[in-house]
């Protein structure tokens, strides 16, 4: 059975992209059929961070409206195999996402696809709400600054009482807690909220930690997801993140990860 | 590895991908402005399939769906496709 | 698809009780009181009882209504008051509020409180999130979790929660005075006993984070630990 995962935050400029790109690659370089949407209508940026800005030719928002298939819309990676991209549109707004539309867009890609990657955009408004109400589970993508924290708090409580599931009283959305941005030597330092804080202030599974790392910089530069990076931490980080999310306990690596240290897993 | 190098690396890697991240950037802006430009055929598109279905419609009724345009880029080319599904009765009557 | 849509809704509103005409009066001790938070008081709407002059016609509301939008609250409607004072609300755009403080010759037996409604407890597990508000109608509100930044619990009766208190709690809010808050994790945003609040600013920092208790003694809020 398909599963739907929606990566969202409230707040803007934390990590959703790169993230959405990141899980998606991670999950993809493993052989599993797996497909990430741009729910960001209007500011899409999803296509630039994959490297694949200059094959977008139809979108979510075509395939909804009937103007082009969705084989059409869809761009397959060139660089893994059972990966797939359906951008959204640039020059729409997000009111032209619809509940019926984006229903019809998921039953046919659960067909196809094991995994089904949603970027949310951010805010808690009518875009959020379409890229969350059909999860199974959530990856909330939060840093470790106070207005983060509140953002990602008011969204989980958003995951409890808009989408799907909790509509119909179905077994709630499963919450994992992703913490980026991380930078140890703040945290040390008492600058910076530590994981553990983050944690007891959210109450949700961690399902971990991605360091503040220049890689992540030069992958969306180059328009590669940090996970075909293996060398960067970051990247290793986020591969450990795809490793937990299916059960598995991550390798042991030389250098600890953070998650490790934290939370000894 | 020493302190000198390691500047050098770092620039170097930063610089590298900072002017991928340009190039990347000016080319899909550039398009972007292109589409938003009214004397381009993206933007007429739309307007040009509602005549181009008046027209077919003073002569056969057909549907909405029934025309598809459609434009597609190879290097320096533009291709204008243009597809109109006539009604199969319509057809009949024309062959008497 | 409707247009929109109107609904009862049970708000908690700030109200300035009026107990004398003396506009200077009024105007000091109102910006005296705003000087003392004045984020909170910032654009809030407030309701202007006017049960306690209504026997007096020397009020000049146009005055008031000035003093307290120079305060920097937003006056919404008056409470109480007589014929003409009413009527000059109504030429300021003002609502009227029916008067629910209780009065001798107009009290139904119905409004004893220990015998209409039964007292009923409302019990969450889950935290309860910014942006969230939870109402107990009736009776106390227990909550076995966290109260969020930004959340809001309110309770005709107490709030107990067993978790941490982070974001605002008001207890007693139809008036109850013995109503009272336990919590777990003292780190409120917001405290109100019967609508005597305290802002997290004039919080006593040295129990913050402990486990306290919040009632009412001589009008005032009381914190202590447990």
């Amino acid at each position: 059975m398909a599963k739907i995962i929606v990566v969202t935050s409230g707040k803007g400029g934390v990590g959703k992209t790169t993230t959405s790109a990141a899980f998606a690659t991670g999950l993809a370089l493993r052989g599993i059929p797996t497909v990430v949407i741009d729910f960001d209508v209007g500011l899409r940026n999803l296509d630039l961070v994959m490297g694949c800005e200059r094959r977008v030719v139809y979108d979510l928002v075509n395939v909804i409206n009937g103007e082009g298939n969705l084989n059409q819309a869809l761009i397959k990676d060139r660089r893994v195999d059972s990966l797939y991209i359906l951008p959204a549109s640039q020059t729409r707004d997000k009111d032209a996402l619809t509940l019926k539309g984006v229903a019809k867009v998921l039953e046919v890609l659960k067909k196809r696809f094991e995994y089904i990657i949603c970027d949310s955009p951010a805010g808690i408004e009518h875009g959020a709400i379409m890229a969350m109400y059909f999860a199974d589970a959530a990856l909330i993508i939060t840093n470790p600054e106070v207005s983060s924290v509140r953002d990602s708090d008011r969204i989980v409580g958003m995951l409890a009482a808009k989408t799907r599931r909790a509509i119909n009283n179905l077994e709630p959305v499963k919450e994992h807690l992703l913490l980026t941005r991380y930078d140890t030597k703040r945290v040390e330092k008492g600058d910076m909220l530590s994981a553990i804080d983050v944690t007891d202030i959210l109450a949700i599974p961690m399902l971990g930690i991605i360091p503040e790392s220049q890689s992540v910089l030069h992958a969306s530069n180059s328009g590669t997801p940090i996970t075909l990076d293996r060398e960067s931490d970051a990247g290793q980080a986020y591969l450990d993140v795809v490793a937990r999310f299916l059960g598995e306990t991550p390798p042991k690596r030389e250098k600890k990860s953070l998650f490790t240290r934290l939370f000894g897993k | 590895m020493n302190l000198l190098s390691y500047f050098q690396n770092q620039n170097s890697q930063t610089h590298n991908t900072a002017a991928v991240a340009k190039e990347r950037l000016q080319i899909i802006v550039a398009h972007a402005r292109r589409q938003r430009d009214p004397s381009t055929l993206d933007c007429i598109l739309p307007h040009l399939q509602q005549e181009l279905l008046e027209v077919v419609r003073k002569y056969i009724m057909v549907d909405d769906d029934d025309i598809k345009i459609n434009l597609e880029r190879d290097g320096d080319y533009e291709i204008l496709e243009l597809n109109i599904t006539l009604p199969e009765q319509e057809l009949a009557k024309n062959e008497k | 698809m409707a247009a929109l849509e109107l609904k009862g809704n049970l708000l908690t509103l700030m109200v300035l009780h009026l107990l004398e005409t003396n506009i200077d009066n009024i105007a000091n001790q109102l910006a005296e009181k705003v000087s003392k938070a004045p984020m909170f008081f910032q654009q809030a709407p407030v309701v202007i009882d006017l049960n306690a002059v209504s026997d007096e016609n020397g009020i000049d509301l146009l005055e008031v209504i000035t003093v307290v939008r120079h305060s920097g609250l937003i006056p919404i409607a008056v409470r109480g008051g007589n014929s003409q004072q009413q009527e000059m609300a109504l030429s300021l755009n003002l609502g009227i509020l029916t008067n629910t403080i209780p009065t001798n010759e107009c009290a139904p037996e119905i409004e004893d409180p220990s015998i209409s409604i039964p007292s009923q407890t409302k019990i969450v597990t889950q935290p309860i999130r910014s942006g969230q508000q939870v109402v107990a109608l009736n009776g106390d509100l227990i909550v076995l979790a966290a109260v969020s930044h930004g959340a809001e619990v309110l309770a005709h009766r107490h709030i107990h929660i067993y978790g941490a208190l982070r974001g605002r709690a008001l207890a007693g809010v139809n008036g109850d005075s013995e109503a009272r808050i336990f919590c777990q994790q003292f780190n409120a945003e917001l405290l109100s006993v019967a609508g005597q609040y305290m802002v997290n600013e004039d919080l006593p920092e040295d129990l913050l984070g402990k486990p306290v208790q919040v009632y009412l003694q001589d009008k005032s809020l009381k914190i202590i630990s447990l």
